[in-house]
Parts: C-alpha cells; structure tokens; sequence
C-alpha cells in the first residue's frame, strides 16, 4: 500500500473512533445499572427496564414520528412545487423569490422561536402538533427549496418540452417527469430534514409540553431534568432514539450521496 | 395529415431580440422540408414555435386551414424530435415510446402493439426494458425517433437529430430518418445546420441566414441557381469559389485581379441583367467542378498557384490561389464590404491522378456557363 492511502486509512480510522465512541460509550452504559455504572462493570437490562416504567416510549415516538413525517411531507410540497417553479416557470422576479427564500435560510430558529411563541398561543397552537410542524416547516423549507430549485435548474428544458409535446400541461410535466427524475433530491431533502427534526429539542420543549403529544426528545429532557438522574436510563433512551434517524439515513443513502453532489457538475 | 403554413411569422424574444423577421414558408402534404442555416440563425426557433413551445411574436400559423397560433403543444398534433433526444430518463425504453399514448388513454394492448411495431421498425426490440442510460448514441436515437412515428402524428418536427452521431453512423441514419419519413408520408420539419444533409434528405430546402429565409426551392435548384451569395457559398462543399470581378463595356471581357477571361455572347444573352453591370464591378461564382485542372487553351483559363493538395481517393481537391479578392459570404450584408480577403484562394475539383504538386502554377480551365453572377452591394444573383 502507498504511504499516502496508509495515511489517509490512518485519518480515516482516528475519524471514525471519534464518531463512534460514543455510541459505543451509550451502548455499554445502557447495559448497566446505575450501581454497575458507577462501579464501571457489570452487565444488567435494569436500566432499559427502567426507561420502559418511567417514559411512555411508544406513545412518545408515536408522537415524534408524526410530527416528523406530517412536517417532511408539508416541506416536500412545498419545496418540490416551489423550485420547480422557480427553475423553470420562467416567471418575473423569479430571483427576488429565491433571494428571499435563501436570505431564509440564513435565520436561525433560535432567534424567531420567541416571537413565534407569543404568536402561537395567541392561534391556540401550542400543545397541538401543528405548531410544531408549521415551526417546523417554516425552519426546514428554505434550504429544502433551495435544493430543489438547483436539482431542477439541472433538468434539461427539452426534457420539459417532450413532455409538453407527448401531451402534458405544467402539471403533469410536474408530476410525471420532473418528480419522479427529482428522487435523489427528494431522498437529500427526507434524510437532512429528519435527522434535525427528530433530534430536536428545542421546539418540542416549548411548543409540546403536555405529556400526551411529547415528543421523544421531549420525553428524555424531562427524564434527564427530574431529580434523580439514571445516566445509564438515559443512554439507553438516547440510543433508542438514534435508531429511526440511522434507519432513515440507511434507506436513503443509496440516493443521498448523488443528491449531495449536485450541481456541483452537470 | 395536414400541411403547415407559415405566414409573415415573426418572433421577437423577452429581451428584445428578433430571431425571426417575417418568414415565409409552407410545408405540403408527406413533405419533407428541411430548414438548413449557420447556427444561431433561428432555425430552432422556428421549429419551436411550430411546436407551440415558444410563442409566435406576430404572423400567422397554420395547420391546413386552422390558425394554430395559440393552441398549446399537446393540441397540435405534432412530434419532435430533440437534438439531445430527451429521453425521459426513469422509464424504459418501451415506457418512453408509449408515454404519448398512454397519456391519450388508450388501453394497454394496443400500446404495447404499436409500440412493438415501432420498436420492430427501428431494430429496438431487444432494447424495450433498458432505460435509456444504458443505451449508445445511436440507439437512444432511435428510441427518439420510436416515441414520435409511434403518435401518427400529422407533424414531425426534428431538430438537428443526428447531430449527435458519429460520422459514419449519420450517413446511415440519414437514409433510415428519409425511408420512415417517405413511409409514413406525415409533413416534416427538419432542422440542420449540414448543408449536406439538407440537400440529401429534403423534398425542398429552406436556407435561413440571420432570422430571415434566403431561399426555399428543391436541392438542385438551390444548387444550381442560388438567390444570393449566401446561398451559393453555404449550399455546396467544399463551397462556390466567389471572386470581385469587373465585367468590361462590351459585356463580355471578365477581368479577376491581372487576369481576364470572355464569356460567350450566349451566357450575356441568357443573363440579361448583366447588361447593367457592364463597365462595373460584380461578384462571380464558380463551383470547384467547374474548375478544370488542367485547363486546355480552347477554353476560357486563368493561371493559379496551388496552395494545398487534399487527396480524397476518388478526387483531389486542389487549392489555388489567384490575385483576385475572394469573397466571403459567411453573413451577407456584414460581409460585402470588410469580407474580400488579399489572396484570392479557390477548390478546384480535379481527377485523382491529375498530376499537380504544391507550388506549381498551373492553368484553371473555366467552364463558362456554370459561372454564377452576384450584385456586389446586395450580394442577389444577377439573372435578367
Ligand atoms: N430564449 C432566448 N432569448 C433570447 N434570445 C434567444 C433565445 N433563444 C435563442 N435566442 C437567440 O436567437 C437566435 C436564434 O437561436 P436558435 O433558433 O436557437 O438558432 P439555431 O437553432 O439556428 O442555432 C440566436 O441568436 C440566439 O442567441
Ligand atoms: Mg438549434
């Protein structure tokens, strides 16, 4: 082997223990009581058993997966029907739009979450689960049409234009030609939305208190503010936790890596 | 079936540009009617608005006698053909062929039959369940060509569709796109920038120069009897060898630089306009078959150096330079008065084993009557 794969395996090895070191620290803590835990040996199912008694895990991922998939479905609408539009509608002020949209994305959650807050008990949408979508959407769209505008920037005019010619309208050429060529976009725009919304903490904090529409994440943060703190309970919630997100990425990574690299050649 | 009519069609594009200033044209019944040009000259622009994809500035589109100005492409009843194919990349082969048909709704059976006819045409059976990322050049080409005969359209619309091929493979598929085209007999546009595959395929050719049609006739007599300097030198290859000329007062002494040959009393007679430009400078034309290496002395000659010597097998073309100022037509107006380059070259046709060689002066034989006479300001061919 050449020095310089030796050396890049050798990054690529220090890399990949930094990223799972802590899975595997979550892994084994979670396989501990927390007499064993704080021992530093030992292997029970305590902890596991003790997350099941004091958190609603069914009902609480229940939860999570719904606001996940109703905010990821409302994003893919939008952001699907938007860049198409804005890449091939050809309308006036087509790029005062995307300017917006993209000045959009450069505003953090953090700083509307307030107002959005104010605002949101005012329409009774807190405690309900769209709130948390519409805050939701609201963070995601932007770069989601973003990606969707430069994915459909890519599809050839002509394309477009068979299409046109074979018999379609601006929907049809929509829905029959530009969605189904737009999947690795679509995969890109699942995978990099659900992860944030999934591990989110902050918005499920403040719009999804009451215990029946808590989200999972939601559900942890309590259990790791109560008073006693069951470290190894809690690595055991986190690793459950971590599953959808992996299982979602394992899906879609097949199209994810396509999806990434785009635009960047034609 | 239906004929296309084109009636002082103009098309001025969102930023102001005109491509297409007036055009005049008309497409019979099964004809094949090919738009030939420079790129950049609007031919598809033309075919665009046809298709109903670009929107007509002004003027009048027909199909027989409907005014299709305004109907959306899926109403026209027409095919294109793409340069690039565009090829619907996630469906397969047969999915692509069929997908008009489908979208008309007609039930599975009879499209899987026409597409199987199709498909049986064009030598794409074994290729119905690829996609098309998996198929070369040419066959995606004739997937394209699948997924318009298999509408019956009244129109077929092609823009420059073999353009994307090989050499050899686009001499082949010139007969194959003429034999479907002659068998289904629908009204064709084609669109190219290839002079010769214009004047092997078309029925009639349109030559387009600047958003404006420099002349619509059948191949020979674009040939033989071009409007204007533009068409003689784009229709032709290698091209019409023109020259600024001086025809003296007696009509029949025709000086290029130092030399001069006399056309015959017939010629002058036949081409009455020249009469107008004795005593006067004009442009001619001599196709490189009308140039005879070596000349004889019973015949009209000039002297020439060969410059270049290009062996073809079948022929040589011998290039020559003579001290007359050679004009070039590559866009009319633009060109008559900064295009005369110094040295006057020219292509002469001659017999493979004419013996020449690099550097010899030699004596250019003129066939007299296959000179052509151009205005020089104008650049229109001068006949009566
Ligand atoms: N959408 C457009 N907006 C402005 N100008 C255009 C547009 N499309 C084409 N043109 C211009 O119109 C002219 C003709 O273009 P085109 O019809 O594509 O030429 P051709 O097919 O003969 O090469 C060109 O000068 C081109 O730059
Ligand atoms: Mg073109």
């Amino acid at each position: 082997m050449p020095p310089g794969r030796v050396f890049i395996f050798l990054i690529l090895f220090v890399v990949s223990v930094v990223i799972m070191y802590p899975f595997y620290f979550m892994a084994v803590t979670s396989m501990r009581s927390q007499s064993q835990y704080e021992l530093g040996k030992g292997f029970s199912f305590a902890s596991w058993i003790q997350l099941f008694q004091s958190v609603p895990v069914a009902k609480e991922m229940l939860n999570s997966l719904i606001v996940c998939a109703c905010a990821i479905v409302i994003i893919l609408v939008l952001a699907t029907s938007a860049g198409f539009a804005l890449a091939k509608a050809h309308f006036r002020g087509h790029g005062f739009v995307l300017l917006g949209i993209v000045g959009g994305m450069m505003i953090p959650v953090q700083s509307i979450i307030i107002p959005e807050y104010v605002n949101f008990v005012g329409l009774h949408l807190i405690n309900n689960y769209f709130g948390a979508i519409l805050v939701y959407v609201a963070v995601g769209t932007p770069f989601a049409t973003f990606l969707m505008t430069t994915y459909f920037r890519g599809v050839p005019e002509e394309l477009i234009d068979a299409g046109r010619c074979d018999g379609l309208g601006y929907g049809g050429v929509f829905t029959r030609i530009a969605l189904p060529i737009a999947k690795p976009a679509l995969a890109t725009v699942v995978v990099l939305q659900f992860i944030p919304i999934w591990n989110d903490l902050l918005v499920g904090l403040l719009f999804l208190q009451e215990p029946n529409v808590r989200t999972f994440t939601v559900g942890l943060g309590v259990l790791a503010s109560s008073r006693v703190v069951s470290i190894p309970g809690l690595m055991a919630g986190s690793l459950l936790s971590t599953i959808p997100a992996a299982v979602i990425y394992i899906i879609f990574q097949r199209y994810l890596v396509s999806g990434l690299t785009l635009g960047a050649s034609k | 079936m239906a004929t296309v009519n084109l009636e002082n069609i103009k098309k001025s594009y969102a930023n102001g540009f005109e491509a297409v200033h007036g055009l005049d044209l008309s497409v019979g019944e099964g004809e094949f009617m090919v738009l030939v040009g420079p790129s950049g000259c609007g031919k598809t622009t033309v075919l665009r608005m046809v298709a109903g994809l670009e929107e007509v500035t002004s003027g009048t589109l027909r199909f027989g006698n409907r005014v299709m100005n305004n109907v959306p492409p899926r109403d026209r009843d027409i095919a294109m053909i793409f340069q690039n194919y565009a090829l619907y990349p996630h469906m397969s082969v047969s999915d692509n062929i069929g997908f008009a048909l489908k979208l008309r709704k007609m039930p599975k059976d009879v499209i899987s039959k026409q597409v199987g006819e199709a498909a049986g045409i064009l030598g794409l059976i074994n290729w119905l369940d690829q996609k098309p990322g998996q198929l070369s050049g040419g066959q995606r080409q004739r997937v394209a060509m699948g997924r318009a005969i298999v509408r019956e359209p009244s129109v077929f619309l092609m823009d420059e569709p073999l353009s994307n091929l090989d050499a050899k493979l686009r001499v082949q598929m010139r007969v194959e796109v003429s034999r479907i085209q002659r068998r289904l007999g629908v009204a064709t546009f084609y669109v190219t920038h290839d002079q010769t595959e214009a004047m092997t395929m078309g029925d009639r050719v349109a030559v387009l120069n600047n958003g404006s049609l420099q002349q619509c006739d059948v191949p020979q007599v674009l040939y033989d009897r071009p409007n204007n300097i533009f068409v003689a030198a784009f229709i032709g290859s290698p091209s019409m060898n023109l020259y600024e000329a001086f025809l003296g007062s007696n009509k029949t002494t025709l000086s290029l630089g130092s030399q001069s040959i006399e056309l015959t009393d017939d010629l002058v007679k036949l081409r009455k306009g020249l009469n107008r430009y004795a005593g006067k400078k004009l442009i001619i034309g001599v196709r490189p078959e009308h140039l005879m290496i070596p000349g004889s002395n019973d015949q009209p000659y000039l002297y020439g150096d060969v410059d270049l010597i290009e062996a073809l097998g079948s022929e040589l073309l011998v290039h020559f330079s003579i001290d007359a100022r050679r004009v070039h037509a590559s866009g009319v107006q633009e060109d008559l008065d900064t295009g005369f380059s110094i040295s006057g070259e020219g292509v002469a046709r001659a017999h493979a084993r004419t013996n020449v060689s690099i550097g010899n002066r030699v004596q250019i034989g003129i066939y007299v009557e296959g000179i052509q006479f151009f205005d020089p300001t104008s650049g229109n061919a001068i006949w009566d």
